[in-house]
């Protein structure tokens, strides 16, 4: 296997499968409550055994320590993720309207700075949630995401979709990145900028 | 209704999820326009998947509206799953539709996929696969067995 990736590991020894993953058990347990919609002991115990099965037999890959949660930065992302989720419908429905079967999308390379599973995942999620921008294809290796875009009229628009793409990831990454990972998004953008002028 | 418009306040909310309701209605039927008449199944997706979200989301707000605490408190956790799951859905589908040639290539302005995937199974042919389809501008970094993805 040549993944690169840091956090994609063989399943942890046994005594460490529920280490860190409390919080997982923690969430599923709530939902357990809450889809019965009630306190009972029978519910409880029934749902804290569930819980803790599921963490043990489908272990997801630890990601703890490699996020670095900030809560100004999510609100941020969910926030934007809502306006953008209305925007964009908005677009794609005007043009489902008006162009329909003459409409043309693009699809687009976009090189990504974030380098761990959860950013790029999160990325690519946030980008396919938005309407008018769809991941076809995530090159791990390469950090890239192949994204279609619609509606996209002719060449002179493509910059500004991978733009688009990039801010996904900018917001992706000061909600969830730890610290190094903010620091390449911020020698990226710097970078650019110097270019630019 | 009428019970409901005794109180001031009641109005409010009615009208509220009565908009919220009829919103989504709206977009779920301009999804479905789209899915009718976009060309290919890529931006279908976009229509059916996306469009449709937001109706859903506005439909589940409004009907939340109006039901008692508890039940608004699981439709809200619906409308949570709703924007974590139907990304990966759509992804996994526009991912096979531009695999299997489901992606009308004369619609797009652009595309940088193209000629960059490797053959379907990257084990099977280990070594320079990039070469081969024309689009061998970059060195390869040490990726071993060309290009692993993930979905």
């Amino acid at each position: 296997m040549s993944y690169t990736d840091d956090t994609t590991t063989a399943a942890p020894p046994a005594g460490n499968r529920l280490r860190g993953r409390w919080p997982v058990v923690l969430w599923l347990w709530l939902l357990w409550i809450v889809l019965w919609g009630s306190v009972s002991p029978v519910v409880l115990v029934c749902g804290a055994v569930v819980a803790l099965a599921v963490a043990v037999v489908f272990p997801l890959p630890p990601i703890g320590h490699r996020a670095s949660v900030h809560p100004l930065g999510l609100v941020v992302m969910a926030g934007n993720m809502l306006a953008d989720l209305v925007r964009s419908a908005l677009v794609v429905a005007r043009e489902a309207v008006l162009r329909g079967p003459r409409t043309r999308a693009a699809v687009l390379e976009v090189q990504l700075e974030a380098d761990t599973d959860l950013l790029i995942t999160a990325t690519s999620h946030l980008v396919t949630l938005t309407p008018g921008t769809l991941v076809l294809e995530i090159d791990r290796v390469r950090r890239r995401l192949y994204v279609h875009a619609l509606p996209v009229r002719d060449a002179s628009q493509v910059p500004g979709r991978r733009a688009e793409t990039s801010e996904d990831e900018r917001r992706v990454v000061r909600a969830l990145g730890t610290a190094e990972a903010r620091e390449r998004l911020l020698r990226r953008d710097g970078h650019a900028k110097g270019v630019r002028r | 209704m009428t019970r409901l418009a005794a109180d001031g306040g009641a109005v409010v909310v009615a009208t509220a999820s009565a908009v919220l309701l009829l919103t989504g209605a709206l977009f779920c039927l301009l999804g479905a326009l789209g899915l009718l008449r976009f060309p290919d199944t890529a931006s279908r997706l976009h229509a059916s998947s996306k469009a449709q979200t937001l109706g859903v989301l506005l439909s589940l707000l409004g009907a939340a509206l109006r039901v008692p605490l508890p039940y608004a408190g699981l439709l809200l956790l619906v409308a949570l799953f709703q924007l974590f799951t139907v990304p990966v859905a759509g992804q996994v589908v526009g991912r096979v539709a531009y695999r299997t040639g489901a992606v009308d290539r004369s619609t797009l302005v652009v595309d940088e996929l193209a000629g960059r995937l490797g053959p379907p199974d990257p084990e099977a042919a280990a070594e320079p696969d990039d070469t081969g389809n024309g689009s061998a501008d970059e060195p390869e970094d040490g990726a071993g067995g060309g290009r692993r993805r993930e979905s």
